[in-house]
């Protein structure tokens, strides 16, 4: 008789984020699934609205990533009103934009996947939470982190207004110049940032890639899926987090096709499941051919680590050698290994860090003339930006007068919710065995989507160790036999 | 701009029908004592909001909570001690007893003194920007009570 294990979340999610495993008469696993939340509704919402509210109510539809939805949102609108802004107002967006992906990926990196690879996916439970991660990196460290994630925010806030839900995009371009007072400020935290991220490849790099076992762990075949990867270039195919085009690239790493953001609807569609209200994002070009890995598979996977396998190399020094050295150790891209990810991670706050400081620099960045005003009639925009958890599309039509009568927004977790549910899936089969599921393999289950960050569930965005879950075990009829909550209580 | 010694934080998203409530809340106590202390309002949480905590003596967070407990609309005050990280009843709280520690554990300018009001709200998933029946009539009450906590902190202070 199968039983039915569920690791549920107990938050306002409660019954949307949950990995449901179904267990077999052997105590092995049968097959696991987890379920993301859907925006519900949105699209209702968005419609009758002026097009000129998107970004800010796409920033306010998530409490993890505003300033990327923000900043799609605005370029959709760029795209509806076929306005291309002015140098400068491109250099403050991209500017808000990278300040905005090195924090963010810094509170990953300390706070939510750090417990996982800094302090040990094998350390007691007590440990893998954020004081152990403190404990190991030292108290000095945390308080750095910290202070470098408010003075990126303190600069998001002066230049986009409000750090939260950013107010500065505009069609055409931005809604105010940078003063030479908001440029020192720029250049100063730049300074700090490029030095933050160096600080943080070394802490990486004295942690985890020196540690034998945790790379034997990084490149164990449970967390490892040979998949497409599609992320954002430029035009010399090196990462760019705001414009250039999206590139497919095979699981050999050979290119398989580039294409503007226009495009992506010829590209990319959605599949359904039966028993998830997920939408499967998958290559139109390869078609579905359910959860599987391989070059014949329209399955891909975005974010950090597809970006560097998309990528031909960085488009700044520091970066560069950091890519360089990572793709070294994997043998040459591109790298399947979900848990590279966290690597990945780091490698791009370099760029975003050492792009900020070009861009602070940039005599052009001053400019007073920050806007091309919108003269033609809207219809239809497509906007994308890559969001530190993997591209992110809105698509919009409107009718002559710019009000909404479609809205789509494609999220970084529903591009990547195919490859998640595979790793999910591989890891509760290499890791659950005679019907033994206590808290360091469930740990090590959440491992396999915790890289990812999931960006919907606000539990799958708690700290590892932490999260609240709940573990049900139901036999074959739906009886519940057992529960098991994490973490107490 | 003068940094004030306490930070009023509504907690909520607004499109989110009621989970918006906390956000009213301290837009509505802003316009009453716009001097008692700075205003903020955010959809994120957890430790990613950690850092508007520095610098302030005191926080009081105002947010909506679905705990099943009470009759919609009822207001209460939560005590952050009370939350243990496994079922805090607002996904906002999730990373809250992470936060207080860390900005504890590393010496950081910490609030010494964090209250939180929630009111107990129906829907909070849906997007919509109505708030629902219950937690309409709730609202003013919760306005009112953290008005009197903002109000107390001053006696305090002057004592």
């Amino acid at each position: 008789m199968g039983r039915k294990v569920v690791i549920e979340p107990i938050t306002r999610l409660e019954g949307h984020g949950k990995i449901d495993i179904f267990l077999n008469d052997e105590g092995g696993v049968d097959r696991a699934y987890l379920q993301v939340p859907e925006l519900r509704g949105f699209e209702t919402f968005a419609q009758g609205r002026p097009a000129e509210d998107m970004p800010q109510i796409t920033s306010r539809i998530c409490g993890v990533c505003p300033t990327a939805h923000h900043v799609a949102a605005t370029k959709a609108l760029d795209d509806l009103y076929q306005v291309d802004p002015p140098s400068p107002a491109k250099k403050i967006r991209e500017l808000v934009y990278n300040t905005f992906v090195l924090e963010d990926h810094a509170l990953h990196l300390y706070f939510l996947g750090g417990p996982d690879f800094i302090v040990g996916p094998q350390a007691p439970k007590e440990q893998r939470n954020i004081l152990g991660v403190l404990g190991k990196v030292g108290t000095d460290v945390g308080r750095k982190v910290i202070l470098a994630r408010k003075s990126c925010r303190d600069l998001i806030t002066r230049i986009a207004g409000k750090v939260i839900h950013p107010v500065f995009g505009l069609p055409g371009g931005v809604a105010k110049s940078l003063t030479l007072e908001d440029r020192q400020k720029a250049v100063k935290v730049a300074d700090g940032a490029v030095e933050f991220a160096l600080f943080s490849l070394r802490v990486f790099e004295d942690l985890v890639l020196s540690n034998a076992k945790y790379m034997e762990w990084i490149t164990s075949d449970t967390y490892t899926h040979k998949t497409h990867y599609m992320g954002l270039v430029d035009e010399n195919n090196r990462l760019n987090f705001y414009e250039g085009r999206l590139r497919v690239v095979k699981p050999d790493g050979a290119e398989l096709v580039k294409f503007p953001v226009q495009e992506y609807l010829n590209h990319i569609a959605e599949h359904v499941e039966p028993w998830s209200y997920v939408k499967f994002c998958f290559l139109k070009d390869k078609g579905w051919s359910g959860f599987k890995e391989g070059a014949d598979s329209g399955i891909y996977c975005v974010g950090p680590l597809a970006r560097l396998n998309v990528s031909d190399r960085m488009a700044t020094p520091e970066a560069q050698k950091a890519f360089e050295k990572f793709c070294e150790t994997f043998g040459g891209k591109p790298v399947h290994h979900t848990l590279a990810t966290h690597w990945a991670r780091v490698i791009e706050m370099i760029y975003a860090a050492e792009r900020m400081k070009e861009l602070a620099n940039d005599p052009e960045i001053g400019d007073a003339h920050v806007r091309t005003l919108p003269t033609k009639t809207p219809s239809e925009g497509f906007g994308l930006v890559e969001a530190p958890r993997g591209t992110l599309v809105h698509h919009y039509k409107t009718d002559a007068r710019g009000i909404v009568t479609m809205a789509n927004l494609v999220v970084a977790t529903q591009n990547n919710s195919g490859r998640i549910s595979m790793s999910v899936d591989k890891a509760a089969k290499g890791l659950i065995r005679n019907n033994e599921v206590n808290d360091g393999l469930l740990n090590m289950v959440e491992m396999a989507f915790r890289a990812y960050d999931p960006c919907h569930g606000c539990a799958t965005h708690a700290l590892p160790g932490q999260m609240p879950l709940i573990l049900r075990i139901y036999n074959s009829n739906h009886q519940l036999q057992r529960e098991i909550r994490r973490n107490g209580s | 701009m003068v940094r004030k010694r306490t930070l009023v934080l509504g907690l909520g998203n607004e499109i989110n029908s009621d989970d918006g409530v906390g956000v009213i809340a301290v837009q509505m106590l802003e316009t009453q004592l716009p001097e008692e202390a700075d205003f903020l309002t955010t959809s994120e949480h957890g430790v990613s909001i950690l850092e508007l905590f520095l610098g302030y003596e005191r926080v009081l967070l105002v947010d909506a909570i679905q705990s099943g407990r009470n009759r919609p609309g009822t207001v209460v005050e939560l005590n952050p001690d009370d939350f243990g990280p496994v079922l805090a009843p607002s996904p906002h709280f999730s990373g809250l007893p992470e936060m207080i520690t860390i900005g504890r554990e590393l010496d950081l300018e910490f609030p010494k003194e964090i209250k939180i009001l929630a009111i107990e709200v129906e829907d909070p998933y849906s997007i919509g920007e109505e708030l629902s029946e219950s937690v309409k009539a709730g609202l003013p009450e919760l306005v009112s009570r953290a008005r009197s906590e903002l109000l107390k902190w001053r006696t305090g202070e002057s004592r």
